[in-house]
């Protein structure tokens, strides 16, 4: 899955990019003059960055949705200097998105999740504040983002206790500790922008923003499973999901208004709700064995009599 | 009306010389002037005399043609724009400056709102604090906003800076008279250059964009706000009635200048539509260029941001 969407998303890439070629062979002297101002500027940090390294890290270290090796290198009479070499290094609009949204984050705290943030963000790049207007004037860009880096940088946080698991360097956590420790990493990220939050959220429940929003936490909650190392393929997978996006939803609000030193309550609250769920589930499944023994009595039951009949109808 | 749609249909189905003419692209000496054909230098005098004429009615005119919308067109380029306290602003061909007094008030209204929420915050502070902030200037109205407005028309500059007297407009604004093919400003200067009806009369569009292209700061944002075209069938059939009939006699009426706004419809006409004006801003290297219609297509606010 993921193969796919990173084989289509390079696939889109170069056809953008053929597509700007096309555009420079067709009106080469404008292009020359007008080529990007700050998108190349982008390439050239990224250029400092590699200085003893080969031309092959170089290749690797601008980000995907950039490999641009069916790109003619004959002669690009719209390039200025260098050969075909800065065709190679034009970030995309949307990266230079990501960038300006992440320089907005540390304005958070003071603007909150708002276009001003975004214009600060925007300043500390170098570019004019004009350009918070690629985004929406209520925030919804910079709270999605926002979520978006969390979700990676927990699992990326996931995958590195994996591995550690798998060297033998660590022990396997039981079910509720790791999930208890999953949501609590994911809901430290917000400490730092905690007073502004909810302002976060109402945005994040806007009809606009339902449908990214809900697929940021399905993913996210996804992958803690995943990494729990649930593999079912029955409907405990649908129930499994449901109970951890309520625990976290829920430990979510509480810890908006927990105003204990280092959110204990907060912490406390998970443990209880975890605990909750694996009695539940335990629970559940007694029934479950329960329903079953009860259900087989039954027809034990049954089969007796209907014996029982049989034979007295033959008698 | 049959008339003046059969002429408009032939120069529609003239070849590729009538259509570099439309982009203002100079195709040699022919250039249109609403429905005629002159040359580069004629229609510059000819658009400078018509403005010179209407100067002192263009108020009184826009609101009697479009029956007072274009306030709310104006309102929501402004409200598009959403600029922050600190923004310079470069308002080309806004010769009477609408674009640039609602621009003070909306910068205005964004400082107050953020100056009650430092003073709010400012309570916990101690007056050694208060006292340097007051200082730094902080509690300027403006907050560091200006705008220049630019029009290649003395007359309307004229009536301009009447009303900037008239309403009590003083500070944070300019008045500069300049060619907007050929700004006097230097290099990345701006963060927003807007131009609310005057690209169409501007003789060389794609100059006039390389222009704003230049003046621009890296980041920094081109907004045009012009008539266009309407794609509605039925839509496009009334409005081509109010046009040709109605606004020529209420130019008559009002500012006893018929040809004035005869020449005002027919450049509307021979205006590139959205799609089209999308690609030169793409030409002149503008990136994420867009555009939105407003009332089905008879107004469009194209933007664009150099990267």
């Amino acid at each position: 899955k993921m193969a796919a969407a990173g084989g289509l998303r390079r696939a889109g890439w170069r056809l953008w990019r053929s597509r700007a070629v096309v555009r420079c062979q067709r009106y080469p002297p404008a292009r020359a003059l007008q080529a990007s101002a700050v998108l190349r500027r982008a390439s050239d940090e990224l250029k400092k960055e590699p200085l003893t390294s080969s031309s092959q890290q170089h290749f690797d270290s601008p980000p995907a949705g950039h490999q641009p090796e069916q790109e003619p290198q004959g002669p690009h009479p719209s390039y200025t200097g260098q050969g075909g070499q800065e065709s190679e290094d034009y970030e995309s609009e949307e990266q230079l998105q990501h960038r300006i949204l992440t320089a907005a984050l540390e304005f958070v705290p003071e603007h909150g999740w708002t276009a001003e943030a975004i214009a600060e963000g925007a300043k500390t790049l170098g570019l004019s504040v004009a350009a918070a207007g690629m985004f929406h004037s209520d925030g919804s860009e910079l709270i999605l983002h926002f979520v978006s880096e969390c979700n990676t940088k927990l699992s990326k946080l996931l995958e590195k206790e994996q591995k550690l698991v798998q060297l033998g360097e660590a022990q396997k956590k039981p079910i509720d500790e790791f999930l208890r420790d999953a949501v609590e990493a994911r809901l430290r990220m917000l400490i730092p922008y905690i007073e502004k939050w909810p302002q976060a959220l109402s945005v994040l429940l806007l009809p606009r923003n339902i449908p990214s929003s809900l697929n940021l936490l399905t993913s996210m909650i996804d992958d803690i499973w995943h990494y729990a190392g649930d593999q079912s393929t029955d409907f405990s997978w649908y129930t499994r999901r449901a109970v951890l996006t309520g625990i976290y939803n829920t430990t979510e609000l509480v810890m908006m208004q927990d105003s204990s030193p280092g959110f204990e309550d907060t912490w406390r609250f998970l443990e209880n709700r975890v605990a909750d769920a694996m009695t539940m589930s335990n629970t559940a499944s007694q029934v479950q064995s329960t329903g079953e023994a009860v259900v087989q009595g039954l027809m034990g039951a049954a089969v007796t009599v209907s014996n029982a009949e049989t034979s007295r109808a033959v008698r | 009306v049959r008339l003046w749609r059969c002429r408009c249909r032939a120069l529609l189905s003239q070849p590729a010389g009538a259509l570099r003419a439309r982009r203002g692209l100079a195709a040699g000496p022919e250039m249109h002037f609403g429905f005629q054909t002159v040359t580069e230098e004629e229609r510059r005098e000819k658009i400078y005399q018509v403005f010179e004429s209407v100067a002192k009615k263009y108020d009184v005119m826009n609101d009697s043609m479009t029956l007072g919308i274009h306030r709310v067109w104006k309102d929501i380029l402004v409200h598009k724009m959403n600029p922050c306290p600190g923004t310079l602003l470069l308002d080309v061909a806004g010769g009477t400056g609408d674009i640039a007094f609602r621009f003070i008030n909306y910068v205005r209204s964004v400082r107050q709102r953020q100056l009650q929420r430092k003073l709010k915050h400012h309570q916990n502070l101690s007056w050694q604090e208060i006292f340097e902030s007051y200082q730094k200037e902080q509690f300027n109205s403006l907050g560091g906003s200006q705008v220049v407005v630019c029009d290649i028309n003395r007359e309307m500059l004229k009536v301009g800076k009447q009303k900037a007297q008239h309403l009590g407009y003083s500070e944070g604004l300019s008045w500069v008279l300049g060619n907007a093919e050929e700004l006097p400003f230097d290099d990345d200067k701006f963060d927003v250059y807007t131009i609310a009806f005057g690209i169409r009369n501007v003789t060389r569009i794609d100059l006039a964009l390389q222009e704003a292209y230049r003046v621009l700061k890296p980041g920094g944002r081109f907004l045009c706000l012009e008539f266009s075209h309407v794609s509605n069938p039925l839509l496009s059939r009334l409005y081509d009635l109010y046009s040709f009939q109605v606004i020529p006699v209420l130019g008559e009426v009002i500012a006893g200048d018929w040809r004035s706004y005869q020449y005002l419809v027919e450049s509307i006409r021979q205006f590139p539509p959205q799609e089209e004006l999308k690609a030169m801003i793409e030409d002149a290297g503008f990136f994420k260029v867009d555009y939105e219609n407003l009332n089905f297509g008879i107004v469009a606010i194209h933007s664009g941001f150099k990267l």
